[in-house]
């Protein structure tokens, strides 16, 4: 049987549908929240008969997880450690919109096992919160931070989004110092994209948002500056952490580990084989009520798309790729020798991988194309 | 049968003044054909031929009439390709007539390519019979036409025969002037077989199909004849006329007009313009008038998807089989890949090469910019010719480059003069000769370079004169010029497909032109990339695209793997795609994009 180490938890539900976002998403309505915390945890079940649940990191992301209510939450959290032994998890994330939760919830959550908070602020900017959709203020923001710490987390971090329409280069910066002021032991500093079927993409075609590849490209080296200058380590391509508070969890997707989603949307890959579950709510939880697995888009890997994948995620850590899987490991050959020459990739230590050089950072797409 | 009897002539006219209306005329009236037939006996020509109103290939067809002096004449219409491409076609066709009938519109008068056919005709010392065709439409002007005919063509109006081919008026007139004023035959100087070869065409089944004219002698099936130019003895197959259609007779003798098929297999075997003489009683001397075709336009032709180099290669071969004039020989280019150096008549005659291979052989091609073959004199006394510009030798040892040049004339509405001149001097043309044609219009006649009316001067000419202009051209030899060959570099690395021998005064701009398009489609690689035009190793144009900055996704989690990893199974299929021009990486369509944006 399938070891997994690793799960994710989906929770769909948002109050307010921010304008750029492409994850699966929607307002609760009159779902039953029960009923959907019942087939997360039938799900799960589901997926533990041909599996060997070893957890070591979980990963609840959405939409909004902390929308749930606390008895919800706490039937889903008691309901996960009931179905499988919790002891040998490192790292227990969740992910936190600031005005979703107060110091009773977040209580809660630290008290069932959650040490990780990573928090969507995404600006410290009333202008640049407003374009984005949010409906959570600074200040709003700032307590829920400070609420976080209260509770006792062991690692918080504050997710940013840089390029928004109107932000500026001040304004990033403030955005970055506040984060560093207040002491996160993460940031995840996203560029932001236009995403299909988001009103932001709809937007940007109509040529009522633009982008700009100049502006981009200086943003990011900012904040590598200003994070790196702060100690933290940009441990990958958007995510930077003081030493220890790197996520196990996403670290384990980019070395190309096995791992677990249930929830509607979201992707599993265990030992070779991708699905995903039903990214429709209603179905999804239909088809689990009735003791059916709830997977669609089965994909069955081979080793070439497992090597593409290696290059496309591990490329972009700060550990970068073992050199043998890009021209049979030949550095002086082409394209390895050529990208070295340019500046964009260099030889990690201990000789026998390549990484990514700060100026291949920014370029990491076309730099992984010409490896490819 | 005497000679007496019998009449050569063509028809010769501006496109669009009625020439097949007439030649239907003619066949109908000496009862040649009936209605029921001309749908398939005598359109059956390639369809280009019919879209685009030209012939390509003569459709000669043979007349019996019976005149008013009561005697039954034998009469050999030659019908010729209308386009300058093919003007030494013509002018074998020419030479296997006595008379040409000056076919003009009465509401239009005289064109450029009225002009240009009168010269050929006079120069093969044709008798012209002026007709004035439409005469029936509410703008004729007959008059006029008749003083255009003496003021630029210098033949009394008199002799013009009003008609109406359309109506049917006029068309027995037009007989009894062929009859009366055309000479029959020349008496032949001794009874040696001279057949001069004035076409042919490729038959599937029976091979090359020659067109002649007998000039002396006779020829039947089983004659052992040789070809003057190559030496090269047949045995004749089979002899006939056009009736229109291909029908065997027993011999064809003097000042006859009719095919033979000998066991020949391939159109070079035949050559326009040679003679045909008894391998066992040869003549001594070859007719006049034989040129070896040497093409004029060359270009590369590459197949759109390299993968389909064989196939057109096999393609090429077969359309050469009917089409001799055709050459092509494998080249390889950095930008484009593997493909053929190909020579042409013309630019029309490219066309024509391009368009039947996309419709005969489903071969997606692209071509680049046509050029001209030009004589070189290098410092060491060697004569070369040049058709590519990547074979130009290097300046130091270039004496002197020579250009082919054409007599161009031009008919412009008198309002256009002044902008037609400002487009000839453009051009590097000087202007031989203005005449007033009538109140409104004049005939320029210019010396122009051949590369320059290549591309686009139809086209200027026409919007110049919002399509009231008209141009026709002959080849006038060649000319020194100060031409240079310019490279277009991307990143220090020529890129052959671009290379072009260009006027010195004329490579800044070009090299500006071609750098901003190439500028366009080049995608933006992960560095600087300089586009160069660059004469001699001297830049005169430059373009940079700037690196780019940034290219990197946001977010890479469990739910976006797959989405990443089909991205990139894409651009590495794309990649394939690409040709490398030392370190820059550039999908072949881009290339394309230029290549078509620029000819």
């Amino acid at each position: 049987m399938a070891a997994i180490s690793h799960l994710y938890v989906h929770i769909p539900f948002c109050h307010h549908i921010c304008p750029y976002c492409g994850f699966y998403k929607h307002q609760p309505g009159r779902l039953a929240n029960r009923a959907f915390v019942d087939a997360l945890l039938d799900e799960l079940r589901l997926a533990a008969r041909d599996t060997d649940l070893a957890l070591e990191t979980i990963f609840f992301g959405g939409g909004t997880p902390t929308l749930l209510s606390p008895s919800h939450l706490e039937r889903l959290l008691t309901g996960l450690a009931g179905l499988t032994d919790l002891s040998g998890v490192r790292e227990w994330t969740l992910e936190a919109n600031p005005a979703t939760f107060d110091l009773a919830k977040a209580s809660l959550l630290r008290d069932l096992g959650v040490t990780r908070i990573s928090l969507g602020v995404q600006s410290w900017q009333t202008d640049t919160l407003a374009t984005l959709g949010r409906d959570h203020s600074p200040e709003q923001a700032e307590a829920a931070y400070h609420v976080l710490r209260e509770a006792g987390f062991a690692s918080v971090g504050i997710d940013l989004i840089f390029s928004v329409p109107g932000q500026t280069a001040a304004g990033w910066a403030a955005d970055l110092d506040k984060a560093i002021a207040l002491g996160a032991d993460h940031v995840s500093a996203y560029n932001l994209t236009y995403e299909e079927d988001t009103e932001f993409l709809t937007r940007h075609e109509r040529g009522e948002l633009n982008s700009d590849e100049d502006r981009d490209a200086s943003l990011f080296y900012l904040a590598i500056d200003t994070l790196e200058g702060a100690g933290y380590r940009h441990y990958e391509i958007s995510n930077y952490a003081r030493p220890g508070h790197e996520s196990l969890h996403n670290q384990a997707y980019w070395s190309g580990a096995d791992y677990l989603g249930i929830g509607p949307g979201a992707v599993s890959t265990v030992e070779g084989r991708r699905w995903k579950s039903l990214p429709d709510t209603a179905a999804w939880i239909a088809r689990i009520q009735a003791g059916q697995p709830a997977h669609t888009e089965l994909e069955h890997l081979t080793d070439e798309d497992r090597r593409l994948e290696r290059l496309a995620l591990q490329f972009r850590t700060a550990e970068g790729i073992p050199a043998a899987i890009v021209a049979g490991g030949d550095l002086r050959s082409d394209p390895v020798s050529s990208l070295i020459e340019q500046g964009l990739i260099e030889i990690a230590p201990p000789g026998d991988r390549l990484r990514l050089t700060r100026r291949g950072k920014a370029l990491a797409d076309s730099v992984t194309a010409a490896l490819a | 049968m005497s000679t007496a009897l019998t009449r050569n002539f063509s028809i010769i006219a501006h496109i669009d003044h009625g020439k097949t209306t007439l030649s239907d005329r003619l066949l109908e009236a000496t009862q040649t054909i009936t209605d029921r037939q001309r749908q398939d006996q005598l359109l059956d020509s390639m369809d280009l031929e019919r879209e685009r109103g030209i012939t390509i290939k003569s459709h000669p067809v043979t007349m019996s009439y019976k005149a008013r002096d009561g005697k039954t004449y034998q009469l050999n219409l030659l019908d010729t390709p209308g386009h300058v491409d093919f003007s030494y076609e013509v002018s074998r066709s020419l030479a296997a007539c006595e008379g040409a009938l000056l076919l003009i519109d009465a509401a239009q008068g005289v064109e450029a390519q009225t002009m240009a056919n009168v010269h050929l005709a006079h120069q093969q010392n044709l008798t012209v019979i002026p007709v004035i065709n439409k005469i029936d439409l509410p703008a004729a002007d007959i008059p006029a036409v008749k003083k255009q005919l003496e003021d630029i063509i210098a033949i009394p109006g008199e002799e013009a025969i009003p008609a109406s081919a359309k109506m049917g008026i006029g068309i027995s007139d037009i007989l009894e002037a062929i009859v009366e004023r055309i000479p029959p035959p020349a008496e032949p100087i001794d009874d040696r077989l001279r057949a001069l070869v004035f076409d042919s065409v490729f038959d599937t089944y029976r091979g090359v199909v020659s067109y002649v004219r007998v000039i002396s002698g006779e020829i039947r099936r089983g004659t052992a004849i040789e070809m003057f130019s190559t030496g090269k003895r047949y045995e004749v197959k089979e002899t006939g006329v056009f009736t229109p259609k291909q029908t065997p007779r027993d011999r064809l003798v003097t000042g006859d007009v009719g095919y033979l098929i000998a066991n020949m297999k391939s159109s070079s075997e035949v050559k326009i313009g040679d003679t045909i003489t008894d391998a066992q009683r040869p003549c001594s001397e070859a007719l006049p008038g034989f040129k070896e075709i040497q093409p004029m336009v060359f270009a590369g032709i590459y197949p759109v998807s390299s993968d389909d180099f064989e196939q057109l290669k096999v393609a090429m071969g077969k359309l050469q089989i009917n089409d001799a004039a055709f050459t092509f020989q494998a080249e390889s280019s950095a930008a484009l890949g593997f493909g053929f150096r190909c020579g042409f008549l013309g630019l029309l005659h490219m066309e024509i090469v391009q368009e039947r291979l996309r419709r005969e052989f489903d071969m997606d091609v692209i071509s680049t910019y046509p050029g001209v073959i030009y004589h070189v004199k290098k410092t060491d006394g060697e004569q070369i010719e040049v058709d590519n510009p990547s074979y130009l030798p290097e300046p130091q040892v270039i004496e002197e480059i020579q250009e082919p040049i054409v007599r161009v004339f031009i008919m412009v509405p008198n309002e256009n003069i002044g902008d037609m001149m400002q487009l000839v001097a453009d051009k590097r043309g000087e202007l031989e000769n203005t005449e007033t044609l009538d109140t409104t219009r004049v005939l320029l006649t210019a010396i122009l370079p051949l590369n320059e009316i290549l591309v686009d001067f139809n086209d200027k000419l026409k919007s110049v004169t919002r399509g009231y202009g008209s141009m026709d051209y002959e080849h006038a030899g060649y000319r020194p010029a100060k031409l240079v060959k310019m490279e277009m570099m991307i990143s220090g690395e020529p890129v052959d497909a671009f290379s072009t021998i260009v006027h010195r005064d004329k490579a800044e701009s070009r090299g500006r032109e071609l750098a901003a398009k190439l500028k366009e489609v080049i995608p933006q690689q992960m560095f600087v990339v300089a586009i160069q035009a660059a004469i001699g190793g001297k830049i005169i144009a430059r373009e940079s695209i700037s690196a780019m900055r940034k290219n990197v996704t946001a977010k890479c989690y469990g739910g976006d793997i797959t989405r990443k990893r089909k991205l990139l199974e894409k651009q590495k299929e794309g990649k394939k795609r690409m040709k490398a021009i030392g370190k820059v990486n550039i999908p072949q369509e881009a290339f394309i994009q230029v290549l078509k944006t620029s000819n």
